[in-house]
């Protein structure tokens, strides 16, 4: 699919693919889409981060790529490794057959004996990808350096064969869960858009999008009732996967109301704290009250 | 033509108005706001926020300035919202501190008794004042500076899942094996190995700026400014009546600069205290997203709190799980080696304390720098 000409162009197409975006993410991903420039969200727990990722590579048919960010990643988990086994046995077999010859050195680093980690991957991809640094803020502050070059030149050097550079930008979307500041140098290659908790209204459309098999009135209750939640001071305010996993839980179970007993079994698809949960047990039946 | 250029006018001239109201933009960020308005309409109005805050701004924090800034440039409306969210910041405190006046009340007796047989109160009522950390005297500052300069402080390490090549370890490290073979013409000569690396653990003072604890409060901020010098993770917050993280002010080459922010930004200077609301405001907000996480925190307080005390018992239950070690910085220990916790708000904590020292005199914030390392 085309790149969309206009915000409400994109706002449709994502609705195509089960997603609500509100004005401001539309606007923040359209201009990201338009100038070929990484996105870089943060916000809340469970607000869709990653989920909008996932959604803009289906609906525009393009492959997602995740790289996972954790303590520790490094360059060759995230980039590229040379295939140290093979290496290893093509190097045994050519000496005991005598075969080796001007050209087998550069063979071993070649391309048959390079792994592509998910950067390379998509440099190469071009724009028939979209690359997901999920949670860039778990990675170790070495690690953002390693991305700059990726991010701003979309070009990766192996010093064995040279530098690769991507013919066409892939989509890049970053996300962060704010655990640390990331560097400046990072946000300045990065467009920024933070995504905070969707109004009620636009809580319930996303959970019956989500859940088509659930009433309205039923999604209503659970949306207000989440957003009591939040009100809670709790240590970890529930987001909205956790209005959708709810709603989800009460469906499977049959259940068509929400109220302070039903609230009080299924509690465990919302809460996910010891100190929370009790209180909130304290508090179910105001949680539960109204619509 | 003419009208574009008109629009690029306009576009560098918020952007400075931005600039002014202490967003950092570069030139680039102006272009890339520029090709982004390019692409949408710059006479929508919705349009026009949205390029702006996606292109401009970089940090959550800054949303609200820009906001106000935005309105304040393209829409003609005074200040004077913000001003009501200040003057409303404000009188919230205020009626907190009225709220909790209730020292004289019947149902509060028993624990005041408590507090006065031990001779210590903290004051309840919550003075906001900008109380300018340079009131010292000008010797004073000197002296100090002098001599934290010379404090050095490091966190323990820790083994992170990071590697590097090392000459004998667990792991092998097949890069550096095959490069040396190929160098030796295809003969395995020698395994190599890669070992775990140190790192150091994050350090996050949380410092007591409130009345009974002035006279510490300013040793401790030119401390945490010395300790933010020497070492690269190092997080400082202030509290008196509400948390206040002044990380990002002590960022300053000169001390004097780096002081005079910092107390820009602290109200409760000298204060009441409330180290429970305070304590739990720092988990909650930061040490749930993983800010301590792992780390040392240091908290410089006497214990003397106002509110209650089961609040300071949660909240330090979940820091104590939440971080590596905490260690807490009291006063009042002065070189006493048998100190008792005597203030309720020590007592609570106690059990969640895994270090007790004083901070008193710049000893003392030597044996910290000395223990530290130890703490692993």
């Amino acid at each position: 699919m085309d790149r969309p000409q206009t915000v409400d162009q994109l706002t449709r197409t994502l609705r195509d693919g089960d997603y609500l975006a509100d004005r401001g993410l539309a606007t923040a991903l359209f201009v990201s889409l338009s100038l070929d420039r990484p996105i870089l969200l943060e916000g809340e727990v469970g607000v869709g981060k990653t989920e909008v990722a996932k959604v803009i590579a289906e609906v525009f048919g393009r492959k997602l790529i995740r790289l996972q960010c954790y303590e520790g990643i490094e360059v060759n988990q995230a980039l590229y490794e040379w295939d140290y086994a093979r290496q290893m046995l093509a190097i045994r077999a050519l000496s005991e057959q005598n075969l080796a010859d001007e050209d087998s050195v550069d063979k071993l680093f070649g391309p048959n004996y390079l792994l592509e980690r998910p950067l390379l991957e998509a440099v190469r991809a071009g724009d028939r990808a979209v690359l997901l640094i999920d949670e860039v803020d778990r990675a170790d502050d070495e690690f953002e350096a390693f991305l700059l070059e990726v991010l701003s030149d979309f070009q990766v050097s192996i010093p064995e064969i040279g530098t690769i550079a991507a013919e066409t930008k892939p989509i890049v979307i970053l996300t962060s869960n704010r655990t640390r500041e990331l560097h400046d140098a990072l946000k300045r290659r990065c467009l920024y858009h933070w995504i905070g908790f969707p109004t009620a209204e636009q809580e319930v459309a996303i959970v019956m999008v989500r859940e088509p098999g659930a009433s309205e009135a039923l999604a209503q209750k659970v949306v207000a009732a989440v957003n009591r939640l939040r009100g809670l001071e709790l240590a970890k305010p529930p987001g909205v996967a956790e209005s959708i996993d709810w709603v989800r839980t009460l469906d499977v179970l049959g259940e068509n109301d929400l109220d302070a007993r039903v609230a009080g079994d299924t509690l465990g698809a919302v809460i996910k704290e010891r100190d929370d949960l009790e209180l909130v047990r304290d508090n179910l039946e105001e949680i539960t009250a109204g619509g | 033509m003419a009208e574009a250029d008109s629009y690029v006018a306009l576009f560098v001239d918020f952007a400075n108005e931005l600039r002014l109201a202490e967003l950092s933009i570069g030139s680039g960020d102006v272009l890339s706001y520029c090709a982004a308005m390019a692409a949408l309409d710059p006479t929508n109005l919705i349009d026009l926020y949205w390029g702006g805050r996606t292109t401009l701004v970089t940090r959550r924090d800054n949303i609200a300035t820009y906001d106000s800034v935005f309105r304040r440039f393209f829409l003609d409306e005074a200040d004077d919202l913000p001003a009501e969210l200040k003057l409303d910041i404000r009188s919230h405190s205020e009626l907190r501190s009225v709220l909790n006046v209730p020292a004289t009340e019947p149902g509060v007796a028993g624990g005041d008794e408590q507090e006065t047989r031990l001779g210590l109160v903290g004051s309840d009522i919550e003075v906001i004042k900008g109380k300018a950390f340079t009131a010292c005297t000008p010797e004073e500052l000197a002296a100090l500076r002098r001599i934290m300069a010379q404090i050095r402080l490091s966190p323990p390490r820790r083994r992170t899942r990071r590697t590097a090549s090392a000459t004998s370890g667990r792991r092998p490290d097949p890069r550096r094996t095959v490069r040396e073979t190929m160098r030796m013409h295809g003969e395995p000569s020698q395994l190599f190995w890669r070992r775990r690396r140190l790192r150091l653990r994050p350090l996050i003072l949380i410092l007591d700026v409130s009345g009974s604890m002035a006279d510490y409060s300013r040793n401790l901020l030119q401390f945490a400014y010395s300790a933010k010098r020497a070492s690269t993770r190092v997080e400082v917050f202030c509290f008196g009546t509400r948390l206040t993280r002044i990380t990002r002010q002590l960022e300053r080459r000169r001390v004097d600069d780096a002081l005079a922010r910092a107390a820009k930004v602290v109200f409760d200077w000298e204060g009441g205290t409330r180290i429970g609301d305070s304590i739990g405001a720092f988990v909650r907000d930061w040490g749930r997203r993983g800010l301590c996480r792992g780390g040392i925190v240091v908290i410089c307080s006497d214990g003397l709190d106002r509110g209650d005390p089961a609040v300071l018992a949660a909240a330090m239950e979940r820091l104590s799980r939440l971080c590596h070690r905490v260690v807490w910085m009291n006063p009042h220990k002065g070189n006493n080696v048998d100190f008792a916790p005597s203030t309720l708000g020590m007592m609570v904590a106690a059990p969640h304390i895994d270090l007790v020292l004083s901070g008193h005199d710049l000893n003392s914030l030597e044996e910290l720098a000395e223990l530290l390392p130890s703490l692993k």
